[in-house]
């Protein structure tokens, strides 16, 4: 089944063309890296699947409806610093948000079952021990996790995750990345990841599509992630770098320093 | 033996302490203290459209109704206005500009029907309404703020962890399920009722700060909600208990003691800082 359908999808952002004429298909269970420059659309293709955003003409399903209709199958997962971090809420409290909007609309205690999902949301995240601890006084990587584990909360079969790894350390990437990979494999949950930096999440993208304002490439990784490519978004020092069976996307500002310290 | 009136002061004043304890912290971790100046305009705006038809009706009790459904009424705008796509902010600012000058108008209105009366009671009301003047309370006034006071109190308890994550994170309450229009409106209105129950308790002028100051407060000494909680409504009683015992032996309006109070406390925890 498609996951997601987009066909001539053109979204405008108060009026002005953000992404232009899109088309694709994400099969359930795959994994797709949304990548491209700062303004090229790929949050608000993220949120216009997501229904945050409504302004598009073309056509856009998720698992066959109007994204606005499959809200209950989508799981969205915003950057942190997008939070208000002044409400003090536990690690608990934030996941157990991801579960009691399915029923009722008054919530003064949060149900049990909820609360032991919550744990095992936290406990399946490697977060077991923290969930009485409150959200902002977490490091950047635990609160990713939280949020991932809100998203699982509601089951999701699609996770929309908006540059979950902007702003982290390596070995807090690393434990992200794993949880990503974990969710993949054990839940088989479809998921779409827009990044700046592809290298890390390369070991459990399935398919990778480069936008920029437009769609520039979309395919499996060793298909979009070549230097002719990447150079025609990033500009002429952008680089694929093939190393040890892999390869790694150079797309930032980077420098190389030759040995006698020129450049 | 305790006068009547100083019973009924000390009564509104827990009622008054409960509600801005309860309401504060969420003001604040909510970002509505730009609400509350609007809050400031609605409810003169209100307050001034009562008193004419007061005056026109011979009814003096229909300005605290006119006050609270004009309130109630601009403030779901507001909310309104948001959801449209305005930062609070920018719906505050709008409706706040457009009210302020409303109610400009409306005083000039106000004149020329008091000009057409003989006796003018309503002078004395503008005059409470800004300042609040909690030893004026009649038992009506005090019954009116216990129980719609006690109705707020328990839509905002039953509420308050919507309004957390409502603060915390809308759009992904939204993509979770949650209404949150209707959460924001609710937030709103019982924004809109609460300061127009305590208006004439704590008065116009200083009804932003003893809003805001008790939750600010609150979080700057604790991260723990049930401490911040705690916090604040422990001040809020203190603050406004204090500030009648000290109005009654020196003859200041109370709530103008109790903003010097927590401006004061707000204060010294910054340069603490």
């Amino acid at each position: 089944m498609k996951a997601i359908k987009a066909r001539n999808l053109s979204i405008t952002y108060n009026g002005k063309p953000a992404l232009t004429d899109v088309s694709f298909e994400l099969d359930e269970g795959r994994t797709l890296l949304l990548l491209g420059p700062n303004g090229a659309g790929k949050t608000t293709l993220l949120r216009t699947i997501a229904c945050f955003h409504r302004e598009y003409t073309g056509e856009l399903s998720v698992f066959s409806r109007e994204p606005c209709n499959a809200r209950e199958l989508i799981g969205y997962v915003p950057q942190s610093h997008s939070l208000n971090e002044k409400v003090p809420l536990t690690a608990l409290e934030v996941v157990a948000m991801g579960g009691i909007y399915k029923r009722g609309f008054v919530h003064f205690k949060i149900p049990p079952e909820i609360l032991e999902k919550a744990e095992s949301a936290l406990e399946f995240v490697g977060l077991g021990g923290v969930g009485n601890r409150l959200f902002r006084e977490l490091s950047g990587g635990q609160k990713q996790r939280v949020l991932l584990a809100r998203a699982l909360m509601s089951d999701p079969r699609l996770l929309l995750l908006d540059e979950p790894l902007a702003a982290l350390d390596p070995s807090a990437r690393a434990e992200v990345t794993n949880v990503l990979d974990r969710i993949k494999k054990e839940k088989g949950v479809t998921m779409v990841i827009t990044t700046h930096d592809i290298n890390p999440l390369l070991e459990i993208g399935d398919l990778v599509m480069l936008i920029n304002k437009r769609l520039i490439a979309f395919g499996r990784p060793e298909e979009v992630l070549v230097d002719e490519v990447i150079k025609s978004v990033y500009g002429p020092m952008a680089r694929v770098i093939p190393a040890g069976g892999k390869i790694y996307c150079i797309t930032g500002d980077f420098h190389i320093h030759s040995g006698g310290g020129e450049r | 033996m305790i006068p009547e009136f100083i019973l009924r002061a000390i009564l509104a004043s827990i009622m008054v302490s409960v509600l801005l304890g309860l309401l504060s912290p969420i003001i604040n971790t909510k970002g509505l203290a730009f609400l509350t100046h609007a809050l400031f305009h609605t409810l003169l705006f209100g307050a001034v459209l009562g008193m004419i038809l007061a005056l026109i009706l011979n009814s003096y009790g229909v300005v605290l109704l006119v006050a609270l459904i004009v309130t109630i009424l601009l403030l779901i705008l507001i909310a309104h206005l948001e959801k449209l796509g305005f930062t609070s902010d920018s719906a505050v600012g709008i409706i706040s500009s457009f009210v302020a000058g409303l109610t400009v108008l409306g005083f000039g209105i106000l004149y020329k029907v008091m000009a057409t009366r003989p006796y003018f009671p309503l002078t004395q009301n503008i005059v409470s309404y800004l300042t609040g003047d909690i030893f004026l309370l009649t038992l009506d006034d005090l019954t009116v703020l216990t129980i719609g006071g006690t109705t707020a109190f328990f839509a905002l308890l039953l509420l308050y962890r919507d309004f957390l994550y409502l603060s915390f994170d809308p759009e992904g309450m939204e993509s979770y399920g949650g209404n949150t229009r209707g959460y924001l409106t609710i937030l709103y209105v019982l924004v809109g009722v609460m300061g127009a129950l305590i208006v004439q308790t704590v008065g116009l002028i200083t009804l932003q700060v003893v809003a805001v100051l008790p939750g600010a407060i609150a979080i700057m000494v604790s991260s723990d909600l049930r401490k911040v909680l705690a916090v604040s409504l422990f001040l809020t009683i203190t603050v406004q208990l204090s500030s009648v015992v000290l109005a009654y032996f020196t003859g200041i309006p109370p709530s103008g003691i109790a903003t010097i109070l927590l401006g004061t406390v707000y204060g010294a925890l910054l340069f603490r800082r």
